[in-house]
């Protein structure tokens, strides 16, 4: 364990990344990256993953998540796990769900090591993509410009920005950006990775910094859940859920959702003709495709403990149903009911894998 | 008013409360015709979709019957199912719907009585309620 600073040269922090984890493929302390990096036209930054230093232009403070990079790592090392080191930048939300995908053994973490940064927040596709190129939305969002409006809504009212569980933090909390970054590194591989770098001296101001952002993240969230709380009930619910078209584009967004084949896209609701016909003398009725409602509440169901909150699910949805609306609330509810948080320990079970004999009678029985 | 008759669907585990409804009949019991029986091959089958559908679709109340905790046919289906119900009265209780229409009771092979009063009850509380307002709303 131990502190340490990245100098930021000529002023630029993002070259100054991209030079210190191209020093990480170089020394061959990491045989290829998972990485962000803009797309060619620069309307969003995807994660790449590369092995050749030369290619590489990374820019892990670009405020864009179009996909998860935790199933970005899943789909990597779902078959088998690596047998050479791995690194992979990621934000703290997406280290949540990585652990989350570990304990649902969906990622495996042997040879990978894990790269934190402190999140400043994302923009959506459309908003990164309308932003010219001279003022760029990197350089707009480290400029410490108010970037309320600009966020999206899971970004804005964060639940922790702050990385968690990684070799490697980076970390621009607390420090001055113009100058120099935050390195701490809590492994073997870790600390193997940054030697070179000068030490910390005082983490007061780091500290300092954290406390401020999760305070102000946290006064966000509750004005947030409080303005949203009357999104409730049978009208204002199937209200919200109107415009779905079933599409289920936020499930494949999802870094949580991760079965192969979705209970919801098998046949087991598929119905004869005469079925469907018949069903109509139910509520004489029915808005087709069916099963809108019932998909959403599902999913909730099936995903809510482990849901990280990244609002990927909202980003993915054609009609802009802004799903953070309720899945905040539900996932801070559903979460507390079992005493459970996502990605806090990569030890902690999921709530449904598991039991005791003496709980939750009140359910079961009066 | 028109007059309003109460529908309720029932997941019963094969082991124990299935065998349990056999007996009320068995026994001659009287309950409540209200109920519609689902037999189930362990509580803990019972996947929050197929209670969220029947509620959607206007069931007045869901029953899931399981054997006594301990007494799993399948060893702990039913603390896991405990679980799944405590989660989806959870999200429930935060959407506003009516999470009070979601039972889950132990009921032995052993226990027609039970299981007679148990739906007696689960009909009752259905009455007081009233209609499941989701029965009228077909754009879900």
């Amino acid at each position: 364990m131990s502190d340490k600073i990245l100098q930021v040269k000529d002023g630029n922090i993002v070259s100054t990344v991209n030079t210190f984890l191209k020093g990480l493929l170089e020394q061959g302390v990491v045989q290829a990256l998972l990485v962000p990096q803009e797309v060619p036209s620069r309307k969003t930054a995807f994660p790449v993953l590369v092995s050749d230093p030369k290619k590489l232009d990374a820019n892990i403070f670009a405020p864009a998540l179009p996909v998860s990079t935790a199933s970005a790592l899943s789909k990597i090392t779902r078959i088998k796990g690596s047998d050479k080191p791995v690194g992979i930048v990621m934000r703290a939300c997406q280290l949540r769900a990585t652990i989350e995908l570990a304990k649902l053994k969906q990622v495996n973490l042997e040879n990978i090591m894990l790269i934190g940064v402190d999140c400043l927040g994302t923009f959506s596709t459309n908003t990164y993509g309308a932003f010219s190129e001279k003022d760029t939305p990197t350089d707009f969002i480290l400029k410490g410009a108010d970037t309320a409006k600009y966020l999206r809504s899971s970004c804005r009212v964060c639940k922790d920005p702050v990385p968690a569980h990684c070799d490697i933090t980076i970390g621009v909390f607390g420090m001055d950006r113009s100058k120099e970054l935050f390195i701490h590194a809590a492994t073997e591989a870790g600390e193997k990775a940054v030697k070179d770098l000068p030490d910390l001296s005082d983490t007061g101001s780091r500290e300092k910094g954290i406390k401020q952002v999760q305070e102000e993240k946290n006064a966000a969230r509750a004005a947030f859940l409080k303005e949203k709380s009357t999104i409730q009930g049978i009208d204002k619910l199937t209200e919200f859920f109107d415009a779905c078209i079933n599409c289920h584009n936020c499930m494949k967004a999802c870094p949580i959702c991760y079965c192969k084949e979705c209970l919801f896209e098998s046949a087991v609701f598929d119905l004869e003709a005469n079925k469907y016909v018949a069903k109509t003398k139910n509520k004489g009725l029915y808005k087709m495709p069916v099963d809108s409602l019932l998909f959403q509440v599902t999913r909730m169901n099936h995903m809510i403990l482990s849901c990280v909150q990244c609002g990927l699910c909202e980003q993915a949805c054609p009609n802009s149903i802004p799903l953070m609306d309720i899945f905040i609330a539900a996932a801070e509810n559903a979460q507390a009911e079992f005493g459970y948080m996502p990605g806090r320990d990569p030890k902690e079970q999921v709530p449904l894998v598991v039991f005791r004999e003496n709980e939750y009678h009140d359910v079961g029985e009066k | 008013m028109e007059h309003f008759e109460p529908k309720v669907v029932g997941f019963l585990c094969n082991w124990c409360t299935y065998a349990g409804a056999d007996l009320a009949g068995t026994s001659r019991i009287q309950y409540p015709p209200n109920i519609r029986a689902i037999r189930v091959m362990c509580s803990g089958s019972v996947d929050s979709v197929y209670i969220n559908r029947a509620l959607f679709e206007g069931a007045d109340a869901v029953l899931i019957g399981g054997c006594h905790p301990g007494d799993c046919h399948y060893i702990n289906g039913n603390y896991k199912e405990r679980r799944r119900i405590v989660l989806l009265k959870n999200i429930l209780g935060t959407l506003g719907l009516e999470k009070d229409r979601v039972w889950l009771r132990w009921i032995s092979a052993s226990e027609g009585q039970k299981f007679a009063d148990t739906v007696t009850q689960i009909v009752e509380d259905a009455r007081k309620l009233g209609p499941n307002p989701m029965a009228k709303k077909w754009n879900v």
